[in-house]
């Protein structure tokens, strides 16, 4: 059986998007204007804290509010000061939101006994997909969706932008790739003499390999733990600038053990697989022609 | 007027901490046309003296004129101008630069002074026929044997037509029969009037000189 | 120049490695400039695609943001129109509404415009809407799929639908008059398009006469901010914008994806200097003794300096050319994952190359390859000429 939400959560733009200009919703001047006796009787609003604010209105002040800038407003009693979970779709758009009894809203809105959607809470052991079937093959113009639907939808915002991230990721690591190479194998080849002298001097290629993957093991570990540490400083400036800048308390950017196992055990083999492929090439050549005589 | 003149020369360098008295007084002038082999062991200062000489390096103490200017006195700018136009110098392991052909080295520092491309290109295959290497002119240094390389740069060090010549150990990485071509060479260009300063530990090469200064420990041992 | 080419070609595997490298950050140099400001040129280019150059929306909302409306859309057009600087506006509406296909419905976006005035679409097949047809409909390709329709069919429309009575408080029978695209709808929108006074039924916002919003055409010549300007103070139950102050908006939005431009690009930079400067660095090192030959045969400072710096410049151009080449294809395929954004009109794209941006990029390219040879250059300039060589012969 259906039954509406005892109170909708819904949104409205009281003007002021983009920082533009003032809300149409303003404190009532406490001088008298509205009859004695009738705060009680005002309908209840609870406001969100970033509208509150830029209203200046606390909880016990009665408000305006209208549908059209100008048009006829009805006053309302400040009876709470909310704040909205943290959903990262609507972070940019910086709109405020305010809650009503859905009765009082209807009234507001002048649409008597009409809602934009139902919350439908199922017995245990009924399944979504078979209920919203059910109500689908009786509907006429509304549709039943189950609730992980509507998330997976409204995901979809994430999906792109992760998948971006990863792509970003995968240019970066191929980035890294040539740089490391290109360095190991500038930092063995700056060793070519000291090689061809211990060929010379009868040293054999396995030791001298070992020796420079040694070195090149170091190198990426130390490099991966400044990395490390860098990205963790980076996360939390990352988290401080945006929770600042969109006055929300999301996390933009979240290190787990799982990113830096994979980053770790990442630039650990690019590192050691480059400096393997530089000594190898090291090795190979004939002394001599490491020594510039050849 | 005396080429090149040298009062009392020092020269002290650090070398893992320790000060090493490389030159501890050494005094000697060099006129126009001299012939002048500096013999001595190793370590007995003689690529020191010659590098005071030609103004690559600074003494501790003492001085250096050339054609009556001291060097040491002399901004950086200016001493490289006079290395570019009025010494040539040749090292033992020629130094050419191996991208460039046998020709482009010996254009090097015309260019840098300013000739002008088809003079410089010109004065370039003339003093590779004069060394001995007109057939290798278009060759990259690479490309050429260690004696044709150290003609190469002799070639180089006559570019600007310089007064003197500063030679340090020229035949130190060749062999004798390619050593003696060297001699041959440093004699055709004393003959036509360039001095000659030469480092060398080669007998043959010392014996040519019509000057012989032996060095030992920092300081002029003989001089003949 | 020619000297520092083949210095490069002296190490083959070392300067291809430097050039690989060289070329990745490059293309994501690239792609992070035309990130930074493709999407904005994208949307101003759809704003103005049809030459209307202000939009007039409910107060605090922009167009198609919410589902707020105006009231009294024929007597805001009025007073628009009776500024001397307007061309021609145009107003619409923008609803949700319903097609028959057989015994079921299809979910539908409608929009109700004004054919002599409109920004929304481009006819591709067929007849345009006269401005009086209240019997004709445009269908978007993905409509016409859904309701299995074509040009010449009749379809039924419904609007505000009752699910207690099963009925429509609507319908209309339209003739399909043609084919259009809607040039804000996202990839697969079913959209119809009828004049607004059919949509304002089937919206059920006739007897207010509402509209979404309304595009205004400025003269040309006019003062564009002080028609804006005049517009607010006409109609100040309305939110006015100019395409620029949308643009600027719409650039708030986006605030991340400009900021993660900028940082990436940054980064880019500074992986590509010091992948420069540490080659050429180790290069000097290794040329040392040449570097004083030179120098000791009379080569001055300033030479040798701007030798090391153009083979720096030789390296960073190089493989910024090769950069250039595969930043095209990976903006390619990164404008292929954004533009997957559900809700964004398929006209946009996220990576717009423009004169100014590959400019910007070559720019600091080129200054990126003198920054990176810096370092080299001075230890070049100042290696000791005579220490080197007594080094050199050991």
């Amino acid at each position: 059986m259906m039954k509406p939400a005892g109170i909708a959560a819904l949104l409205l733009v009281l003007g002021g998007a983009q920082g533009g200009s003032p809300p149409e919703a303003g404190p009532v001047p406490p001088d008298g204007s509205l009859p004695p006796g009738t705060r009680a009787s005002l309908p209840p609003i609870a406001l969100e804290r970033r509208l509150a604010r830029r209203l200046q209105a606390t909880v016990g002040d009665t408000v305006a509010l209208s549908l059209e800038p100008g048009g006829p407003a009805r006053a309302a009693l400040v009876v709470a000061v909310y704040e909205p979970p943290s959903d990262p779709a609507r972070v940019a758009r910086r709109e405020y939101g305010l809650r009503l009894h859905l009765p009082d809203l209807a009234a507001l809105l002048g649409a008597e006994d009409r809602v934009d959607r139902f919350a439908v809470a199922l017995r245990e052991g009924v399944a979504p997909e078979s209920a919203a079937a059910r109500f689908n093959r009786i509907a006429f113009g509304f549709r039943a969706v189950p609730s992980v639907a509507i998330a997976n939808q409204a995901s979809q915002t994430f999906v792109v932008v992760s998948r971006f991230h990863d792509a970003i990721a995968v240019i970066s690591v191929v980035a890294s790739a040539v740089f490391l190479l290109c360095i190991m194998l500038l930092k063995v080849e700056e060793r070519r003499h000291d090689a061809a002298l211990m060929r010379l001097i009868g040293v054999r290629r396995r030791t001298i390999f070992g020796a420079l993957l040694l070195e090149a093991v170091l190198v990426a570990a130390v490099g991966s733990g400044l990395g490390l540490g860098l990205a963790l400083l980076a996360s939390v400036a990352t988290n401080a600038y945006y929770q600042r800048f969109f006055d929300t308390s999301l996390v933009f950017s979240l290190v787990t053990p799982g990113v830096v196992a994979f980053s770790v055990a990442l630039s650990l083999g690019l590192g050691v697989a480059a400096g393997a492929l530089a000594a190898w090439r090291l090795v190979r050549t004939r002394p001599v022609v490491l020594w510039g005589r050849g | 007027m005396t080429l090149l003149r040298a009062r009392d020369l020092r020269k002290d360098y650090r070398l893992d901490g320790e000060v090493v008295h490389a030159l501890r007084g050494v005094s000697l002038e060099i006129e126009p046309g001299d012939y002048v082999a500096i013999a001595g062991p190793s370590g007995s200062g003689k690529s020191t003296l010659l590098h005071l000489l030609g103004g690559i390096d600074a003494p501790t103490a003492g001085s250096v004129e050339l054609l009556g200017r001291p060097l040491e006195r002399l901004p950086d700018r200016e001493l490289t101008r006079l290395r570019l136009t009025k010494i040539g110098f040749v090292f033992q392991r020629f130094h050419l630069l191996p991208v460039l052909t046998a020709a482009e080295n010996v254009e090097l520092p015309m260019a840098e002074a300013g000739v002008p491309a088809r003079e410089r290109r010109q004065r370039a295959r003339d003093l590779l026929a004069y060394v001995g290497l007109a057939h290798r002119i278009n060759h990259r240094a690479t490309q050429l044997s260690g004696g044709e390389m150290q003609r190469v740069a002799i070639a180089r060090a006559l570019a600007n037509r310089p007064a003197l010549i500063l030679a340090d150990e020229p035949t130190g990485e060749l062999d004798a029969a390619t050593g003696r071509e060297i001699l041959d060479l440093f004699r055709r260009l004393n003959a036509d009037g360039t001095a000659l300063v030469v480092v060398t530990h080669d007998e043959h090469l010392a014996a040519e000189a019509r000057r012989k200064i032996h060095m030992l420990d920092g300081r002029i041992s003989t001089a003949g | 120049m020619p000297a520092a080419l083949r210095n490069l070609r002296r190490h083959p595997m070392r300067s291809g490695l430097a050039l690989a490298g060289v070329a990745v950050t490059t293309a994501m140099l690239l792609d992070m400039v035309l990130l930074s400001r493709g999407i904005e040129r994208s949307f101003e280019r759809l704003l103005l695609g049809r030459g209307y150059q202000i939009r007039v929306s409910p107060k605090g909302t922009l167009p198609f943001d919410t589902e707020a409306t105006l009231a009294g859309a024929t007597a805001l057009r009025r007073t628009l129109e009776s500024d001397p600087a307007v061309e021609a506006v145009g107003p619409f509406l923008g609803t949700s509404l319903h097609a028959r296909r057989g015994d079921s419905l299809v979910t539908l976006f409608g929009y109700g415009i004004d054919p002599a005035a409109q920004a929304l679409y481009q006819l591709e097949e067929g007849a345009d809407l006269a401005p009086g047809d209240t019997a004709g409909v445009l269908l978007s390709r993905p409509a016409a799929q859904a309701i299995g329709a074509g040009i010449g069919d009749t379809v039924s429309l419904l609007g505000r639908l009752d699910p207690q009575t099963a009925s429509a408080a609507v319908e209309r029978r339209l003739v399909v008059r043609g084919l259009a695209r809607w040039l804000y709808d996202y990839r697969g929108q079913p959209s119809v398009g009828t004049v607004l006074a059919v949509m304002q039924d089937l919206a059920w916002q006739r007897a207010e006469d509402r509209v979404s919003a309304m595009v205004v055409r400025v003269r040309e010549g006019a003062d564009l901010e002080a028609v804006v300007e005049r517009l607010r103070a006409a109609a100040p139950r309305a939110e006015v914008n100019s395409v620029g102050e949308l643009v600027a908006h719409f650039r708030q939005r986006l605030a991340y994806f400009r900021q993660l431009s900028s940082i990436l690009g940054t980064i880019s930079l500074g992986v590509t200097v010091l992948l420069v400067a540490t080659l050429m660095t180790i290069t000097v090192n290794e040329r040392l003794g040449e570097i004083a030959t030179l120098r000791a045969i009379g080569i001055g400072r300033g030479t040798i300096v701007r030798g090391v710096l153009a083979e720096s410049l030789v390296l960073t151009v190089a493989g910024g050319g090769l950069g250039v080449g595969l930043g095209s294809v990976t903006a390619r395929y990164l404008d292929q994952i954004l533009t997957a954004f559900p809700g964004l009109p398929a006209a946009i794209s996220f990576f717009v190359p423009e004169p100014r941006s590959l400019a910007l990029a070559a720019g600091t390219l080129l200054a990126t390859g003198v920054l990176a040879g810096v370092y080299p250059a001075v230890l070049a300039a100042r290696a000791p000429i005579a220490a080197t060589l007594r080094a050199e012969a050991t």
